[in-house]
C-alpha cells in the first residue's frame, strides 16, 4: 500500500529503515577488511556499495519490491557470469574441464546439485559429485549450511533472492513488451517435479549426478567436460539447447522464468521449503477483484485461478514480489504464517525483505565488485584476464 | 541349498536392485495412484515380468552352450534394442498424456487403449523389458550361475535371487500411494517419460556401439 505523507518525511522514514542494511552492507561488501589500496578495487568496491545499498533504498522508499529486486538480481547473475568465466581461463585456460581434474576434485560444487546427491548419500553413504569435498569439506560444508540456513529461513525466496542462475532467465523474460506465448498448459508447471524424481530416482540407479552429467543448462556459461568423445559432445549439445530453449526462447517468449518455473529440479526441491518457511504471500478475497493480472504477471506460474481463489500461491511461488507490486487492489501482499490476512502488510514485508534483501547482497556483493573489476581492468588494460 | 544361495545373493543385492529398478516402476506406480492392493498388484506384474525376462536369459544362455554371459551373440545390439523399446513404452505412457494439452492424438490414443484394454500388461512389459537389461546385480547371479551344470539348478538358482532382490521391491507399492492426488499423477506420468528419454539415449548408444 503506497505511503501518502509528505515527501520528507518519507524520505526520512526511508532512510531509517534502510540505515541498518546500508552499515551491514558496508560491513558485507569489504568482508570486514580494510579498504583495499589498489584503485581499480576500491573503485569496483565503491560502485557495488552504493548501487546495492540504493536498490534496497528505492524498495524500501517506493514500495516496490520486484522491480528492484530484478535488476539488482538480474546484474548478480550476469556479473557471476562475468566472473566466473575469467576466473576459469585465468586458473585452467579453459571453460571445459578434463575428467580427470573432475576426479581430482576440481569441479566447484553448486547448489543445483542438492537434490541429487541426497537419495544416494543415504543408501551408499556416498556423495556423488566429483567436486572441492575432496580437497575437504569446507566448500560444500558452507553451501549446504547456506542452503540449509536459507530454507528454513526464506523457502523457496532462495530462488528469487539466493540463485545465482535465476537471473538469467528473469533478465532475457524481461525483454520485449507483451508474451507472444500467452497459455502455457498446466501440465507442464509440474515438469520440475518430474525431472527431480527422474534425476534423482536415475542419480541413485547410475550413482552419477545426472543433473549436472546430462541437464544443467547453466553449464554453456559456466563450465563443462571437455569434448573428448560422443558422449561429451552429445552431453554439450544438451546444455546449449537447454540453455536456449529455456534461458534465452522461451523467456523472451513467454515473459515468465521458465527454466526456473518448469524445468529446473532445485526450484521443485526448494517449493517443499515453502511449507515450513514462515514467510508466504497471501490474497485477500476482500479486496480481490478476480482481474487476473497476478495470474498472468507470475515468473514461476505460481498463482492460477484455483490459488486466486483460495487466496494464496503454490509451493512453487518465489516470493519475487511480482504479484505484489502488480495487483491494482494491493489485495497481494507478503504475510507471516498465523497472522491476520492484509493487516500490517508493510511490516511484515519489511521482516521479509531483510533478511530475503540481505541475502542478495551478501551474494551479490562479491560478484558484482568482482565483475565492475574486470570491466575497469578490460578499460584499463584491454582485457578482461589479468 | 542352490535356492538360498541364490535367495542371499538376492538381499545381499537387494539395494541396488531398487535402485535399478526405481526408475522405471516408482513413476509408473505415482502416475497411475490406484489402491495400495492394485499397486500390488502391478508390482506383482512387473516383477512377473522382469523374472521372465531373467528366465529367458538363463535359457538362451544354456541353449547356446556358453553359461558365461560375454559369449553371447550380438549381446549390446539386444540390449540397446530392448532398452529402445522400454524408453518408447515410457515415453508414451509419459508424454502422451490423456488431457486436452496433448497434441499428439495417435499416441494419446495408443496409451488409453493400451491403458484401458490390457491395464495388466503395462507393468508386465515393463518389468520383462527391464529384466532383459542387465544390471550388476544381474551379471553377479549369472556368473554365481555359471558354475552350475544342471538347466534345473540354474533356474533355482535365478528363482532364489529374484525373491531375494523381490523383497527390497516390497516397499513400493506404499510410495505409489502419493499417486493418488492427481498432480502427483501428473508428476509421475512426466517422470517416466522423463526416465525414458535417459533410456532412449541409453538404447541408441548401444546400438551404436554394436554396429560400430
Amino acid at each position: 500500500m503506497a505511503d501518502h505523507s509528505p515527501a520528507p518525511r518519507r524520505l526520512l522514514k526511508a532512510f531509517l529503515l534502510s540505515l541498518p542494511m546500508i552499515l551491514l552492507m558496508a560491513m558485507m561488501v569489504t568482508g570486514g577488511q580494510p579498504l583495499p589500496k589498489d584503485l581499480l578495487r576500491l573503485i569496483s568496491l565503491a560502485v557495488t556499495y552504493v548501487f546495492i545499498v540504493v536498490m534496497f533504498f528505492l524498495m524500501v522508499y517506493t514500495g516496490r519490491t520486484h522491480r528492484y529486486r530484478s535488476v539488482l538480481f538480474v546484474v548478480y547473475a550476469v556479473c557471476f557470469v562475468m566472473t566466473f568465466i575469467p576466473n576459469l581461463i585465468e586458473t585452467r585456460g579453459s571453460m571445459s574441464i578434463s575428467r580427470a581434474e573432475m576426479i581430482q576434485g576440481h569441479t566447484p560444487f553448486c547448489h543445483m546439485v542438492i537434490p541429487t546427491t541426497l537419495i544416494p548419500a543415504a543408501l551408499s553413504r556416498t556423495i556423488i559429485f566429483p567436486g572441492s569435498m575432496l580437497e575437504g569439506f569446507a566448500p560444500i560444508g558452507f553451501m549446504l549450511v547456506l542452503w540449509l540456513g536459507v530454507s528454513i529461513a526464506l523457502g523457496r525466496a532462495w530462488c528469487s533472492w539466493g540463485c545465482f542462475y535465476g537471473g538469467l532467465d528473469e533478465g532475457f523474460s524481461k525483454i520485449g513488451r507483451r508474451p507472444i506465448l500467452k497459455n502455457v498448459p498446466r501440465k507442464w508447471t509440474y515438469l520440475p517435479f518430474a525431472v527431480l524424481v527422474a534425476v534423482a530416482l536415475l542419480s541413485a540407479a547410475t550413482l552419477t549426478p545426472m543433473y549436472c552429467a546430462w541437464l544443467c543448462p547453466f553449464k554453456t556459461v559456466t563450465e563443462f567436460e571437455a569434448v573428448t568423445s560422443a558422449t561429451t559432445l552429445v552431453q554439450a549439445g544438451i546444455f546449449v539447447s537447454l540453455f536456449a530453449a529455456l534461458v534465452v526462447v522461451l523467456p523472451l517468449l513467454t515473459k515468465r522464468r521458465t527454466q526456473c518455473g518448469l524445468f529446473c529440479p532445485m526450484g521443485a526441491f526448494q517449493s517443499f521449503t515453502n511449507l515450513f518457511n514462515i514467510f508466504d504471500v497471501r490474497i485477500d478475497g476482500t479486496k480481490c477483484v478476480q482481474c487476473g493480472r497476478c495470474e498472468k504477471a507470475c515468473p514461476t506460474f505460481s498463482i492460477d485461478r484455483e490459488t486466486i481463489e483460495n487466496g494464496r500461491t503454490r509451493m512453487t511461488c518465489t516470493k519475487c514480489g511480482r504479484c505484489v507490486d502488480d495487483c491494482p487492489k494491493g489485495a497481494i501482499s507478503y504475510h507471516i504464517k498465523g497472522t491476520p490476512i492484509g493487516v500490517r502488510a508493510q511490516t511484515a514485508r519489511m521482516i521479509f525483505i531483510y533478511p530475503a534483501f540481505l541475502l542478495l547482497g551478501i551474494m551479490g556483493s562479491r560478484m558484482i565488485a568482482a565483475a565492475v573489476y574486470r570491466v575497469l581492468l578490460l578499460v584499463t588494460t584491454g582485457s578482461l584476464i589479468k | 541349498m542352490v535356492f538360498t544361495n541364490g535367495f542371499m545373493l538376492g538381499i545381499a543385492n537387494g539395494g541396488t536392485c531398487l535402485a535399478t529398478c526405481a526408475p522405471v516402476l516408482v513413476p509408473y506406480l505415482l502416475g497411475e495412484g490406484r489402491t495400495p492392493r492394485a499397486n500390488v498388484v502391478s508390482l506383482g506384474g512387473f516383477l512377473g515380468g522382469r523374472l521372465v525376462g531373467y528366465m529367458l536369459f538363463a535359457v538362451l544362455a544354456w541353449l547356446t552352450h556358453s553359461l558365461l554371459f560375454e559369449d553371447l551373440p550380438h549381446q549390446r545390439g539386444v540390449f540397446g534394442a530392448a532398452t529402445i523399446v522400454l524408453a518408447l513404452v515410457m515415453i508414451v505412457y509419459g508424454f502422451a498424456g490423456g488431457d486436452h494439452t496433448c497434441r499428439g492424438t495417435a499416441l494419446c490414443g495408443i496409451r488409453a487403449r493400451l491403458l484401458r484394454a490390457r491395464p495388466f500388461w503395462v507393468p508386465v512389459g515393463l518389468g520383462l523389458l527391464t529384466g532383459v537389461n542387465v544390471c550388476p546385480p544381474f551379471l553377479l547371479a549369472l556368473v554365481s550361475s555359471a558354475r552350475l551344470s544342471e538347466l534345473g539348478q540354474s533356474l533355482l538358482f535365478f528363482a532364489g535371487f529374484f525373491v531375494g532382490t523381490s523383497v527390497c521391491l516390497a516397499p513400493l507399492p506404499v510410495v505409489g500411494l502419493a499417486g493418488r492426488r492427481e498432480r502427483i499423477k501428473t508428476i509421475g506420468r512426466l517422470a517416466t517419460g522423463v526416465v525414458g528419454l535417459f533410456y532412449l539415449y541409453s538404447g541408441v548408444v548401444s546400438l551404436i556401439a554394436e554396429w560400430h
